[in-house]
């Protein structure tokens, strides 16, 4: 894990982002964050706190009816981002690895990589291959048909396909086993560190995600609440208390287990 | 009078919530469109009473088509064929075996729940435009019975069956105003009805199913059930709306049911406001008169007589035209225009509502 | 031979007319019902753009109708469906009937509903024995219909073009973030529907009387998609054939009057039996 980087330009530069659904539900509320150059940062939270919602927002792909970017700026390689179509901030370099719908379900493996193959990416989707053995092992399978894990990885390899600069990667975790997981955030470690990609993994799995990235945010109620470098973070109380499941090593009764009721220690 | 109780949003027990005119403001609304309605033949003159005759048959149809498909969301494109079905019937019993009217219409609505059981069994299969096509191939195989039947049966090839004036004990429906009254009851019968439908247990399974049927069927809704009564309720209500039309119009034919039918009624409950019993209501309205409002236009216009068939081309055109509009810019339809004047209203002087489910009736 | 050779040309239309309903359904899940009213229009485009030139110039009249049909693809996607993304695949299949109801009253109004028949050549080129013949038409109408088809197939499956829309057919969220324009995508095919439309149309009517009631042919053309497979351009052609062969053989051998009906009984079959035709791919549809 390389400590961040002092650059004076990030790569990916998130300030005061403001998300409005339907008018009037702020689901973030002045989020700032910023992911250099061949960095893995983590963003973890709760269910609800906007993870989602920035990245959507982010990757220009917030859903089409009454969900706006209401305040703040996006800029990628110094370049506005905000207001573009999906598909041209894809081109630019910010691929993301979306929650649901991340296959091309009636298409075979072989076929989802080769979505948008050019002559320059075919060293890529080997490299794939290589990066994920088993997906070698089922190229002629239809993907709707992998098991979890196994999606997950056609989809990450579907994304570096892309030539990606940033690679946005929503929720990995869900619906996969911890040990499928500690997988993967391994091989994105590995893509990362060989091939220098900067990644921003939202995660609901706090610890998996801390263990891979060098850098967190915590989001919650839509706002940045903590920050700092990983190794930090899983030092801290609260989020030892919140989000890693650890203690204050005395034995719990249900009393002692007030989560809710008491302040965080990040608040002062 | 207070026109509004206060917060619209607090109701205090469940039959509260399940009023069909829980403000007072729409209580007086729709007093003085009632007395407005009984009062009218008495200062309208007779193309107007004829215009609303007509309305009043398209509304107890598309109140039926707004069942099926606004409110169980099952798509059909077989409504023409059950008007047909009610018409002939009613024709067949009346002009060949004499049956009164009291034996006619009900016997015409059981056939036409017969039928639209029938036509509902494949629902249970598919849904979507595969259940439109479905209805649409069922639409032909019926109308192509009864081209056949009008053929082999009727007076000539294509003059159809003719139908006397309905006769009630010694009254007979036959004018102008009889049928305006008559057809003023029957259409708040079925609105009633339908409201009614839509507030208890049945509208609320329809709903689910609309929604997520594979949800609706984990908590315990009979799906299947629901949706072949779906189709009963609709096809029966448009059966009714089609004996009723048989005895207006006084004579039946094959032709007048086409697919365009089937497609004005759908665009009537799109353009009011699919799922809603007044936005049935108000796109019957609306289309009903919309033929006749261009055809006035030209009128209006002068030399519109050197444009030849585009006036007549026009009033094709309108369906077309106003499904294409509703669906791009207004897609909840008439009633959403008057909800949304109505909320501004209600909840002024805030800006915006709170976030609800939609919930309409 | 004479029975088998009106078949593949009638075959042939039909199946001309499916393969543009395949063609948008592959790309955006919409079942277009005003098909048979753009073969129609299309038609009428070319008889009045004929009527420009004079009969002089073929060519000027095939490209003129090609742009204009293209052309008005594209405005039908950039002007109505791209304005529903996100509602249901019914909504947009309720507009494509409203913009049919359109087309039928606008030839009403542009054409005054005269009957036409578009006159490319009368060249007879072998007459059977027993009455029927081969016209240079019959053999114009075949070839267009292979030519067009082992296009679309090559494309479709060889080139990359060809899998972005397969991509975006399903999931054009995702084909979006794969740096796929989708937009371009659906208004290529929309373009290309409307293209197959007008040709289908006229070749249909140099072949028989064009008049605002020959609409119909446009539920030959989705029985014969639906047959074969709403998106499966083999099935188009399979499906084709197979309409094209019962509605002839219905009118010959067994009733003329019959042969209407046949496209609906058929329409009913399919439903009944496999609703997503020879070829297509079934998708959620045995759900109650």
């Amino acid at each position: 894990m390389s400590p961040p980087l002092a650059r004076s330009n990030p790569l990916l530069e998130v300030r005061q982002l403001e998300v409005v659904y339907n008018h009037v539900a702020t689901a973030v509320q002045g989020v700032s964050l910023e992911v250099a150059d061949r960095q893995i940062v983590a963003m973890i939270g709760t269910n609800g706190a906007g993870k989602t919602t920035t990245l959507r927002a982010i990757s220009g792909f917030l859903p089409a009816e009454d969900v706006a970017i209401t305040d703040g700026t996006i800029a990628f390689d110094n370049r506005p981002l905000a207001g573009r179509l999906p598909h041209d901030i894809s081109r630019r370099g910010v691929v993301l690895v979306p929650e649901r719908n991340k296959l091309f379900d009636t298409l075979t493996v072989q076929e989802n990589l080769h979505f948008n193959l050019t002559r320059r990416r075919r060293e890529i989707r080997d490299k794939v291959f290589d990066y994920f053995p088993r997906l070698g092992e089922r190229k002629s399978q239809i993907a709707g048909l992998l098991s979890g894990g196994e999606k997950q990885m056609l989809a990450i390899g579907m994304s570096l396909v892309c030539e990606p600069k940033l690679l946005l990667v929503d929720e990995l975790s869900l619906g996969l086993a911890p040990i499928v997981t500690e997988e993967i955030m391994g091989i994105l470690q590995n893509i990362n560190s060989q091939l220098g990609l900067a990644m921003l993994i939202v995660e609901q799995n706090a610890a998996a995600a801390l263990r891979v990235a060098s850098f967190g945010y915590v989001l919650e109620g839509g706002r940045v609440v903590f920050k700092g470098p990983c190794a930090q973070l899983m030092e801290h109380q609260d989020i030892k208390e919140f989000y890693l499941g650890g203690g204050e090593g005395k034995t719990r009764s249900y009393r002692d287990l007030r989560q809710y009721a008491r302040k965080r220690r990040w608040w002062g | 009078m207070a026109m509004f109780s206060g917060s619209p949003y607090l109701r205090v027990s469940y039959a509260e919530t399940n009023r069909i005119l829980p403000e007072p403001y729409q209580r007086v609304l729709v007093g003085a469109v009632a007395v407005a309605a009984l009062v009218l033949p008495a200062v309208g003159n007779a193309y107007l009473i004829y215009l609303l005759n007509l309305t009043f048959l398209a509304i107890i149809g598309s109140v039926g088509l707004n069942l099926l498909t606004g409110y169980c969301g099952q798509v059909s494109l077989g409504h023409a064929s059950f008007l047909a079905i009610g018409a002939f019937v009613t024709a067949i019993l009346a002009n060949r075996y004499g049956a009164p009217v009291w034996q006619a219409l009900p016997a015409a609505c059981l056939v036409g729940a017969g039928v639209g059981f029938v036509v509902g069994l494949p629902a249970l299969r598919f849904r979507g435009i595969y259940l439109a096509i479905t209805t649409l191939a069922m639409h032909y195989a019926i109308i192509f019975i009864l081209t056949t039947y009008q053929a082999n049966f009727g007076s000539s090839a294509t003059a159809g069956i003719s139908v006397p004036a309905p006769a009630l004990g010694p009254y007979e429906i036959n004018s102008g105003r009889a049928w305006y009254y008559t057809l003023l009851l029957v259409s708040f019968g079925v609105v009633l009805f339908s409201l009614n439908l839509s507030r208890g247990y049945i509208g609320r399974a329809w709903v689910a199913i609309r929604d997520r049927d594979i949800a609706a069927a984990s908590v315990g809704i009979p799906v299947a059930r629901f949706k072949l009564l779906a189709f009963v309720c609709s096809a029966a209500l448009a059966a009714l709306a089609g004996s009723l039309g048989a005895y207006f119009t006084g004579v039946v034919t094959v032709e007048a049911y086409t697919l365009e039918l089937a497609i004005i009624y759908l665009a009537m409950i799109i353009v009011g406001g699919m799922g809603s019993v007044a936005g049935a209501v108000l796109g019957a309205i609306f289309m009903t008169l919309l033929p006749f409002g261009i055809e006035r236009a030209f009128e209006a216009v002068p030399h519109a007589w050197r444009l030849g068939t585009t006036s007549y081309g026009l009033q094709e055109a309108a369906t077309g035209v106003a499904i294409i509009f509703f669906l791009l810019f207004e897609p909840k339809g008439l009633i959403e225009i008057y909800r949304r004047i109505a909320e501004y209203f209600e909840r002024w002087p805030f800006r915006y509502r709170e976030l609800q489910p939609a919930e309409r009736r | 031979m004479e029975l088998l050779v009106s078949i593949l040309v009638l075959g042939a239309t039909h199946a001309l007319l499916a393969a543009g309903i395949v063609i948008v359904y592959k790309a955006s899940r919409i079942v277009n019902f005003a098909h048979g009213e753009l073969a129609i229009v299309g038609a009428y485009v070319f008889y009045s753009a004929g009527l420009i030139t004079q009969g002089q110039s073929l060519l000027l009249t095939i490209a003129a109708t090609a742009a204009i049909s293209a052309l008005f693809g594209v405005a039908i996607y950039v002007a109505l469906m791209r304005r529903l993304v996100g509602q249901p695949t019914f909504v947009a299949a309720m507009v494509t009937i409203g913009l049919a109801i359109i087309l039928k009253a606008a030839i009403v109004v542009v054409w005054q509903s005269k009957s036409v028949g578009i006159n490319l050549t009368r060249q007879t080129l072998y007459s059977f024995p027993g009455g029927g013949r081969l016209t240079l038409v019959d053999v114009i109408t075949v070839t267009c219909c292979i030519a067009f088809f082992t296009a679309l197939f090559a494309f479709f499956n060889y080139t990359r073009l060809g899998r972005q829309f397969r991509g975006a057919a399903e999931n054009p969220l995702l084909a979006s973030q794969r740096q796929v324009n989708v937009n371009l995508i659906l208004a290529l095919a929309w373009a290309t529907a409307v293209f197959s439309a007008s040709l289908a149309g006229v070749l249909f009517g140099s072949r028989s009387m064009l008049s605002p009631q020959s609409t119909i042919i446009g539920l030959s053309g989705l029985t014969a998609a639906l047959v074969g497979g709403l998106d499966s351009l083999r099935g188009a052609v399979i499906g084709g054939m197979l309409v094209a062969a019962a509605t002839y053989i219905t009118a010959r051998l067994i009733d003329p009057a019959l042969s209407e009906a046949v496209p609906f009984a058929i329409l009913l079959i399919v439903m009944t039996w496999r609703p997503w035709g020879i070829y297509g791919t079934p998708e959620e549809l045995n759900r109650v």
